[in-house]
């Protein structure tokens, strides 16, 4: 019977935490508010943003209505940047899922 | 029967070949096939998680005995692509400094512990071990929940996207409830009787 009661706990314990795990900082659900895409630089331009910031870049994307970089700085520390379509203001940058840039007032 | 088992193996090398083979022709980066490499380990690792309790709660009918006899190539295949996994972080890395300078992240190390969790039930899978162990060797293999578990943190802590670990989890979770209402009968008519 304790068997039975702490499988099930676990289970309903589990399957909680990962309900409640849900993003404090997503990098998945990162918005931009970028607008229409007619408006949006294209994405190559980010090129040289990347380089001026030293790092190496590794792949850039369209995530949503961002700009995604991924990177690897000068210290090889490997990092997922978002980028603002429009302005190419650099917005967000995350480190193996963790947070370690944000530009001011920026709340996407 | 002798050809089934080289063939499971053969379906279960082909998402590896698809992998290496996108790499050789350099159609995919490294860092892409992170994500399927950990996910088919994680994959298997269901598979191979699932059928005891299934089969606890179902019976041992002819499926699911099938199903248990698959599951200690299961679990070695799921380390097998826990090690792709490794070896792809690696390659996409390049440098050990760089490896050990994330080694502190909760993203990172939860993989490493997840794997290294892995190591002894895989270590152990052959019949003669699992004769000599005699009861410690389900010890061993209960290792592979923990190792689950981190898997799936390793995962969340990456991507902040819940519902694919947790669409990975549902079917273990039902499994699980299920094997708990069978032992609950179980002691339930033991008591009665």
């Amino acid at each position: 019977m304790i068997r039975t009661k702490s499988a099930l706990v676990a289970s309903l314990v589990m399957t909680a935490a990962l309900a409640f795990a849900s993003p404090a900082y997503a990098d998945g659900n990162v918005r931009c508010n970028a607008g229409s895409t007619e408006k949006w630089q294209k994405i190559d331009r980010l090129k040289k943003k990347v380089w001026m910031e030293g790092w190496e870049l590794q792949k850039m994307q369209v995530e949503g209505d961002c700009y995604e970089v991924y990177a690897r700085t000068e210290q090889g520390q490997a990092v997922e940047a978002f980028f603002h379509p429009v302005t190419l203001q650099k917005l967000v940058v995350f480190r193996r899922g963790q947070e370690i840039y944000r530009a001011p007032g920026f709340g996407g | 029967m002798a050809f089934v088992r080289p063939l499971f193996w053969l379906v279960l090398t082909v998402p590896a070949v698809g992998m290496l083979l996108g790499l050789a022709r350099g159609s995919v980066l490294p860092m892409d096939l992170l994500h399927p490499s950990g996910e088919m380990s994680v994959r298997l690792m269901v598979l191979a998680l699932l059928p005891g309790p299934l089969a606890d709660f179902f019976g041992h009918g002819r499926f699911l005995r099938v199903w248990l006899s698959a599951r200690r190539n299961l679990g070695v295949a799921a380390f097998a692509y826990a090690l792709l996994h490794l070896a792809i972080y690696c390659i996409d890395m390049g440098l050990l400094a760089a490896i050990i300078d994330e080694l502190a992240l909760p993203a990172i190390w939860t993989g490493w512990v997840a794997l290294l969790l892995m190591i002894p039930p895989a270590a152990i899978s052959f019949d003669s071990a699992m004769r000599s162990l005699g009861r410690r060797w389900k010890r061993v293999q209960r290792f592979v929940y923990a190792a689950f578990a981190l898997s799936l943190v390793h995962w969340l802590l990456l991507d902040w996207h819940w519902q694919p670990a947790l669409i990975h989890l549902a079917p273990l979770i039902v499994a699980w409830l299920l094997r708990a209402m069978a032992r609950r009968k179980r002691a339930f008519e033991r008591t009665a009787r």
